[in-house]
């Protein structure tokens, strides 16, 4: 097959693919509809922080507190309330919401209280996220808990969440990651990829 | 006399057949590492190990059992896998191995017994690891605590658990060896290239399979199939840039997860960044993120 031949048909997947989400997004109704517009309303305070952390657009920190509040808006129970059991139909969620509602539920308030910390650390001192710094195996890390050989971040939401004072004196940026492993956490175990 | 003919015929075929059989099931004859003389260490094993995956796979988080005390069920078409507990605990991990079983395991896909390892295990992209990298990894590996127990063996459909198939199939796709520089391009763009089709095994997940398991490199990174059936999207540089991506954008969500648009990755790309890319340095991901972009021409 030509390459030509073949980036056309990948093109074309990439469309079809693209379509078929829009579709599913636009055939939901009820509750699982609504979610779908919360996520999408997410995803965007998320891109507005995520631009300004990484130098893309002017870090602002009226914006970074506008995002977070509207993120923070979007934890906890209001997060929960929209995920009735079995509310499956055209949604990417996954049933280990419900077999597993603890864990969704604590990702869920981890979410409200990270954003909520990012709003209040919004004018500290920035440091942007880079590798971690320190020995491999000391635990220095700047992103882990436990440094380079230990397991999970705040993957398997089970680490200590760090306490208040700690998160006030975060810089934002640190604060952003951790209400960024908090999004991907819940992704990894309750939103199904395509298959 | 005909009929003697034939029967001559037959078992001659028979001979060459089963002598065939046994020549291809024992894989092929690679020739093991000579590490003889390097010192290892652990603070650059744990970053081979970041690098790597290891710990992503071999790691049971939720399960609070220890780093590397083995990691969770991978299902796919041939059945389940259990990544194994490769702590240093004498029986229940691989407390009892030398170095050589080490360098044998990730870069031939040998266990300590000969026996060939599935390839769910990468070794396939272990084998360009340079030398100082294995050693220094098995210091790494050597530095954690031992934990007993592990997960169960792998659960595997007929006809697929027999280890004697490995064989055959590494003589069909397996190449063994570090990869060869391009002398015409950059240092980083090489590094970025072993990075891809070493330890990162981008292609493990992003490059689809054949019936039996192989990579199609024709479609390197056109996207394929990851754990428990989930779709693993192109990474091509031309759908990324028909995605909108670029190179700082993917190093971002490479180091924080989150992509262009804001969402965030799950599945198993959740994974590889919180215990793997977060961890790389600067110039790691601009060079994996610059051969991305640029890669050779297949």
């Amino acid at each position: 097959m030509k390459a030509s031949t073949r980036l056309g048909l990948l093109a074309g997947g990439a469309a079809i693919a693209f379509a078929l989400g829009a579709f599913a997004h636009g055939k939901a109704t009820g509750v699982v509809k609504e979610r779908m517009d919360f996520m999408v309303v997410l995803k965007d305070a998320n891109k507005t922080v995520a631009d300004m952390m990484r130098g893309k657009t002017e870090y602002d920190p009226e914006k970074v507190r506008e995002a977070a509040r509207a993120m923070a808006a979007h934890g906890g129970e209001s997060m929960t309330r929209l995920f009735p059991e079995g509310s499956l139909e055209a949604s990417e969620a996954r049933e280990e919401i419900w077999s597993d509602w603890d864990r969704f539920s604590k990702l869920a308030e981890n979410l409200f209280v990270y954003a909520t910390a990012l709003e209040k650390t919004a004018n500290n001192e920035r440091a942007p996220v880079g590798a971690p710094s320190g020995g491999m195996m000391s635990g220095g890390g700047m992103m882990s808990d436990g440094g380079m050989m230990s397991g999970g971040g705040t993957m398997g939401g089970q680490e200590q969440m760090p306490s208040r004072e700690m998160l006030a004196a975060m810089p934002p940026d640190m604060v952003f990651l951790h209400v960024n492993d908090t999004c991907s956490a819940c992704h990894k175990d309750f939103r199904r990829e395509e298959k | 006399m005909l009929k003697r003919k034939w029967v001559y015929t037959g078992l001659a075929a028979l001979v060459v057949g089963l002598a065939t059989a046994g020549w291809a099931i024992q894989g092929p004859d690679f020739a093991g590492r000579n590490l003889s003389g390097l010192e290892g260490d652990v603070d650059r094993g744990a970053y081979v190990a970041r690098l790597s995956g290891c710990i992503a796979c071999h790691t049971d988080v939720k399960s609070g059992r220890g780093v590397l005390a083995g990691g969770t069920e991978i299902e796919t078409d041939f059945g389940s896998f259990f990544p194994p507990n490769i702590t240093p605990h004498p029986e229940d991990g691989i407390g009892d191995w030398s170095l050589d079983d080490f360098s044998r395991a990730l870069t031939l896909g040998l266990d300590p017994d000969g026996k060939h390892y599935f390839p769910s295990f990468p070794y396939p992209f272990y084998t360009r690891l340079g030398d100082q990298q294995i050693v220094d990894l098995w210091a790494a590996v050597q530095s954690v605590p031992a934990v007993d127990g592990g997960p169960p063996p792998h659960g595997l459909r007929f006809p697929f658990g027999f280890h004697e198939g490995v064989g055959v199939w590494q003589r069909m796709f397996f190449e063994a060896g570090e990869l060869d520089p391009v002398p015409a391009k950059s240092d980083s763009w090489n590094r970025g290239r072993v990075l891809a089709q070493g330890p990162a095994h981008c292609g493990a997940c992003h490059t689809p399979r054949n019936l039996l398991g192989a990579r199609i490199e024709s479609q390197r990174y056109e996207g394929g199939e990851g754990p428990g059936g989930e779709k693993i999207p192109a990474i091509t540089a031309t759908v990324l840039e028909e995605r909108g991506w670029t190179k700082e954008d993917l190093i971002y969500a490479l180091r924080t997860g989150v992509m262009p648009d804001g969402d965030n990755f799950g599945g198993s790309m959740a994974e590889v960044v919180v215990d793997g890319t977060r961890y790389w340095t600067d110039a790691d991901l601009s060079a994996l993120a610059e051969y991305i972009f640029h890669p050779e021409v297949n």
